[in-house]
């Protein structure tokens, strides 16, 4: 369960600060499926990045299954992230030094898991890329990418997942194959998932749907899916 | 065995970053070649004294008497043979070699005469090692009598350098006359093994036997030579006792005794300094490098932020992280390191060229690994110690970067600040980031631990440092200074200009980093050329024009009137002088005994273990100043005292200041002399401040005239010899007095001027590594702002700026980068030449304008080539492709 509490987030932009979330509280049950949405700037990518404890609010909490992460040090975030979350960015964010193959066994590498590369294959094989195992980032389209991006994402289990955008750098059928890939593994899993995007016909897939609007909840309804 | 995850993480991004590399790995390649060259240098010395230690002395022990040995010595010495020990004589002398034209009766002086190092051996000649000669022939055969070809006369063989034979115009089979003898040249010398050459050797080597040299008739009292009696023990006779049972036999006769372990302490110290300078300046260039090191990691860094802020979202931790980019700069340290003691290994065969005439005996470059791993280890910590501080950054990535690239608010409220509030910002920033704080501790404490290690010394190595970071500092704030100091002038109207001076201003821009770097080399290289410089003027300025140009020795006391009469005859009068002369030791003072062993090693030691050359002087010598007491005749002393025999009635004595100082000596001070094994009784009655750079004869100690008369003394002399004269007076020497040892004073001079440029030469090449790696600093500079370049570059082609508008913009910005770096370099070169030449060889500073010049443009010349060395394929790029994948 994801509980967030009074969240809120101010940036200094030169002399000024700008407020990007302000008063936010909504609680998330094990296993649903969120879209969060809203116009350019509403503070949608801010929320996310905040949930997955990318970034620190300025006031606020947010708890996961009963932990306060905003109240976590930097190493014990660090620890939370690698066993909780599964992040899906907009632009993918492979390393581009590294294989397919080590970008998807990375997070396993990095919890000292003996068996990295073998679940690795097994889930580039569950986007359908096992033939693209030892390509580079620069060698792969952009569907590709995010294919891979989203079998990182999955790899260590994680109870929570985040995607921001998966489909906004991608063509419309590419980005379906993305989604399809990408709720076949949610479900796979039974993670919890929370998506940020604009496509409504995405968001309309999912069980319940935030909106923002200048960095406030606008509404926050159930779907029929 | 699993890896650790950050070293399969280091590998997998080095595998696919390497070329970003190449200048992290020259730079540390060449700092660890210079190490690497100079240490095999060091080894390879070490390896010849050590391992030739035996054949470098000549044998196990050997007792050296700057005169001939008593006849109770002999027996001594003899005594030992009969303990189944060879002792083997050397005789070593200078003396006046010229051709022999004793059978040509028409010739009329017209041969060359040249001053040569004689040397006459036994048969047992050398105890250890093997003499080379051409023709290969047995070393007795070599120097017997020649009788057969010398028809009546007695003609033993000589073998001599083969400069001797150029400068006489001999070959072999041909005939010089040294001293009374006529010697056959019978070959050449190709390696001496016990020569041990020195800059203030006076000619070439003449090896006679101990026939020839009695038939030169050179070995008269008071004759300047040095008697070496080598010995050769048995190995299992131990050498410590034997020493101190010939010192103990030997204690009236003033010998010194030596072991082959501990032979040569002069040239070996020598040595050690100059491995050790050389060594430390290889640390510099390594340093230098480190600069490279540093700011290719922080633009690798900056590059990469993306990637470590997707490590961060993924859950690795920063310490992962910072190991990561650790172990991958270890790796490329090492490859770094590798290919730099390939280099030290190449630079070994540089090193002949760079030292040839600076050590003394023949040196096998050999590759030894003690070295070659120090370097490795030196390359690859220098490498983490400077990876470490950029890499610190990596902390402050927040994972957040990865959606949402705000702007660094701390850094961006930086730049409105004035200097002094960012330098305290930056302060306060430091002492307060513990990890930092540590860092720069370990860094300092690294660093240091390095440069002791390389010094050998913990009091070099803390100075090096306690200069280095002086240097860097000073740098870091003169270009800073400097930087400031562009923004003075009213802004540009020439686009250009604008454009370079900007270049250079901007924040991530290197500037500092590549000025201090290209600055720091400049200024190593500047100073070694400044302070040689005025070693040499100081040389020249100090021989003043009215100063003898020959010095003539071993006149003895029946040839008083022919030498003076051949000086009459060939110099202006009252140009030359004759002295007379008597070789002594000094064995007791106020009646207690003097150990010379207890005085060997240390400090102002030899004032007590030398030979002094007493004389006796009517006049005070000019340059001379009465420091303490009175001369003779204000002390009312009477002028003919002999030189006294008794410590009741000493003679008077005058002394020069410092040698009174350190023999502790007062006024009414009694110094007991060993004059040829009489003992003899001086008082002090006088101290005098001698100007020992006047070039005319001066003395420790002088007596009261008349002194000398029954003493077996000898004559020197000074003269001023007109150009045109100096070959027919020392022709005329050698035909009538050959026994007289003529020194031509520019010779020598000149020697101790080539020796000097020899050194320069020397460290000047290791110092030239320095700019090397200074510009490969200013390389990968220049390299991690390539892509921005290319982009502006890019647009100002696209709003339709022409190329040559850019070439123009670019060398006005690399002409001030170069010229700024070349200020800050020759001013601080100014500087530490002026405090080393001030404080340590109280040589007088000058300014010269062109060496500073030279240098500046020099350094310009080289920003602007590195520089468009690595920026010309910016302009050769098509502006739409770039933008294109922006």
């Amino acid at each position: 369960m994801i509980a967030v509490d009074h969240l809120g987030m101010q940036l200094q932009a030169g002399s000024h600060r700008v407020t990007i979330l302000d008063d936010v509280t909504f609680q998330i049950p094990q296993k649903q499926i969120v879209a969060i949405v809203g116009p350019s700037g509403s503070g949608k990518s801010t929320l996310l990045g905040l949930l997955a404890g990318l970034d620190r609010p300025t006031h606020g909490s947010i708890t996961i299954h009963g932990t306060d992460i905003t109240a976590l040090s930097e190493s014990e975030m660090v620890s939370h992230r690698r066993q909780h979350i599964g992040y899906v960015f907009q632009s993918f964010h492979l390393i581009p030094t590294l294989t397919a193959l080590e970008n998807v066994a990375l997070p396993l590498e990095l919890n000292g898991d003996p068996g990295a590369m073998g679940r690795a294959k097994e889930l580039l094989q569950a986007v359908e890329l096992d033939d693209r195992q030892q390509h580079y980032p620069v060698q792969l389209s952009g569907g590709e990418q995010q294919r891979v991006a989203v079998a990182r994402a999955f790899s260590t289990k994680p109870p929570v997942l985040f995607a921001d955008e998966p489909t906004g750098n991608l063509d419309s059928a590419t980005g379906e194959l993305v989604i399809h890939l990408l709720f076949r593994l949610n479900q796979d899993h039974g993670s919890t998932m929370v998506l940020v995007t604009h496509d409504t016909a995405l968001a309309n897939r999912t069980q319940r749907v935030i909106s923002l609007r200048d960095g406030r909840i606008h509404t926050d309804s159930m779907t029929e899916s | 065995m699993k890896m650790p995850f950050s070293v399969v993480m280091a590998w997998r991004e080095a595998r696919a970053s390497w070329h970003r590399f190449v200048f992290f790995f020259v730079c540390i390649a060449i700092g660890v070649g210079a190490v690497v060259g100079v240490g095999l240098f060091a080894a390879n010395v070490e390896d010849a004294i050590f391992h030739d230690a035996r054949s470098l002395l000549g044998g196990d022990l050997e007792v050296t008497s700057r005169r001939l040995l008593s006849d109770s010595a002999r027996q001594v010495l003899d005594s030992l043979e009969a303990r189944e020990m060879i002792v083997s004589r050397v005789s070593e002398l200078a003396a006046m070699a010229a051709i022999d034209d004793s059978h040509n009766e028409s010739s009329d002086m017209s041969l060359a005469t040249q001053l040569v190092e004689l040397k006459a051996v036994e048969d047992s000649y050398p105890l250890y090692g093997a003499i080379e000669t051409l023709p290969n022939l047995p070393l007795s055969s070599l120097l017997s009598n020649q009788g057969s070809e010398c028809e009546s006369i007695s003609c033993f063989g000589a073998i001599v350098q083969q400069s001797l034979l150029i400068s006489l115009g001999l070959e072999i089979g041909g005939r010089m006359k040294i001293g009374e003898a006529v010697l056959t040249v019978t070959g050449t010398i190709e390696k001496e093994p016990d020569r041990v050459a020195s800059a203030f050797s006076l000619g070439p080597r003449v090896i006679v036997s101990r026939e020839g040299l009695l038939a030169t008739d050179l070995l008269q009292p008071g004759s300047r030579i040095r008697e070496r009696y080598r010995i050769r023990v048995s190995s299992e006779q131990s050498l410590t006792p034997l020493m101190g049972e010939i010192r103990g036999r030997l204690t009236k006769e003033g010998v010194g005794v030596v072991t082959f372990r501990d032979a040569q302490p002069r040239v070996r110290r020598f040595l050690d300094q100059l491995s050790t300078y050389l060594g430390l300046i290889g640390l510099t260039a390594l340093f230098v490098g480190g600069i490279g090191v540093a700011s290719t990691i922080q633009g690798y860094i900056s590059q990469k932020m993306t990637s470590i802020a997707i490590l961060k979202t993924v859950g690795a931790d920063t310490g992962v992280i910072i190991r990561i980019y650790l172990f991958q700069s270890f790796l490329m340290g090492g490859i770094g390191s590798l290919f730099g003691g390939g280099l030290g290994v190449a630079f070994q065969y540089l090193m002949p060229l760079l030292l040839e005439g600076i050590v003394p005996f023949p040196i096998e470059f050999d590759i030894s690994a003690s070295p070659v791993v120090k370097g490795l280890l030196v390359g690859m910590l220098s490498t983490v110690v400077f990876t470490l501080w950029p890499l610190l950054t990596i902390r402050h990535v927040p994972p957040a970067l990865v959606f949402r690239r705000d702007v660094d608010r701390a850094h961006a409220q930086m730049e409105e600040d004035s200097v002094f509030l960012q330098a305290q910002k930056m302060v306060i920033r430091f002492f307060h980031d513990r990890v930092r704080l540590m860092t720069g501790v370990l860094m300092s404490a690294s660093l240091t631990g390095l440069a002791m290690w390389q010094a050998q010394s913990v009091t070099l190595g803390l100075f090096f440092m306690a200069a280095f970071f002086v240097s860097l500092l000073l740098l870091v704030l003169a270009s800073k200074f400097l930087l400031r100091v562009l923004t003075l002038f009213p802004r540009p109207n020439t686009f250009t200009v604008r454009n370079a001076i900007g270049n250079l201003r901007r924040p991530g821009n290197y500037t500092t980093g590549m000025m201090v770097a290209i600055g720091l080399g400049v200024m190593v290289i500047v100073s070694i050329a400044l302070i040689k410089t005025s070693l040499l003027e100081a040389l020249g300025e100090r021989m003043p024009s009215k100063a003898p140009s020959f010095f003539f020795i071993d006149i003895q006391p029946d040839q008083h009137d022919a030498f003076e009469h051949l000086l009459q005859q060939w110099t202006d009068k009252g140009t030359y002088q004759i002295t007379p002369v008597v070789r002594s030791r000094l064995t007791a003072i106020d009646g207690k005994r003097i150990d010379p062993e207890a005085h060997k090693g240390k400090r102002n030691g030899w004032y007590y273990t030398r030979e002094y050359v007493l004389t006796a002087l009517a006049d005070l010598p000019k340059d001379n100043m009465i420091a303490k007491g009175e001369w003779w005749e204000d002390a009312g002393l009477d002028q003919s005292s002999p030189l006294s025999s008794s410590p009741e009635q000493p003679t008077p004595l005058s002394i020069e200041a410092e040698a009174a100082k350190n023999l502790k000596l007062n006024l009414g001070s009694v110094l007991e002399f060993d004059i040829q094994g009489v003992p003899s009784y001086a008082k002090v009655v006088s101290t005098r401040t001698v100007d020992w750079g006047s070039f005319s004869t001066n003395f420790f100690m002088i007596l009261l005239p008349g002194a000398l008369d029954e003493a077996p003394m000898t004559y020197i002399s000074t003269a001023r010899v007109p150009k045109s004269n100096e070959i027919p007076l020392q022709q005329a020497l050698v035909k009538t007095i050959p026994n007289v040892t003529a020194i031509n004073v520019g010779d020598v001079l000149d020697n101790i001027a080539n020796l000097l440029q020899q050194l320069a030469w020397a460290i000047q090449g290791m110092a030239l590594l320095c700019i090397v790696n200074g510009t490969i600093v200013m390389t990968a500079a220049l390299s991690t702002t390539r892509y921005r370049r290319l982009y502006e570059s890019a647009i100002l082609k696209a709003l339709g700026g022409s190329r040559r508008m850019i070439t123009q913009s670019l060398a006005i910005e690399f002409g001030l980068l170069g010229t700024l770096a070349g200020i800050i370099g020759i001013a601080l070169a100014s500087v530490l030449s002026w405090a080393v030449l001030h404080f340590f060889l109280d040589v007088e500073w000058s300014f010269q304008i062109e060496t500073l010049a030279g240098a500046c443009l020099l350094t310009i010349l080289l920003t602007l080539i590195v520089g468009f060395l690595s920026s010309y394929r910016l302009l050769a790029h098509p502006p739409l492709a770039v933008l294109r994948e922006q």
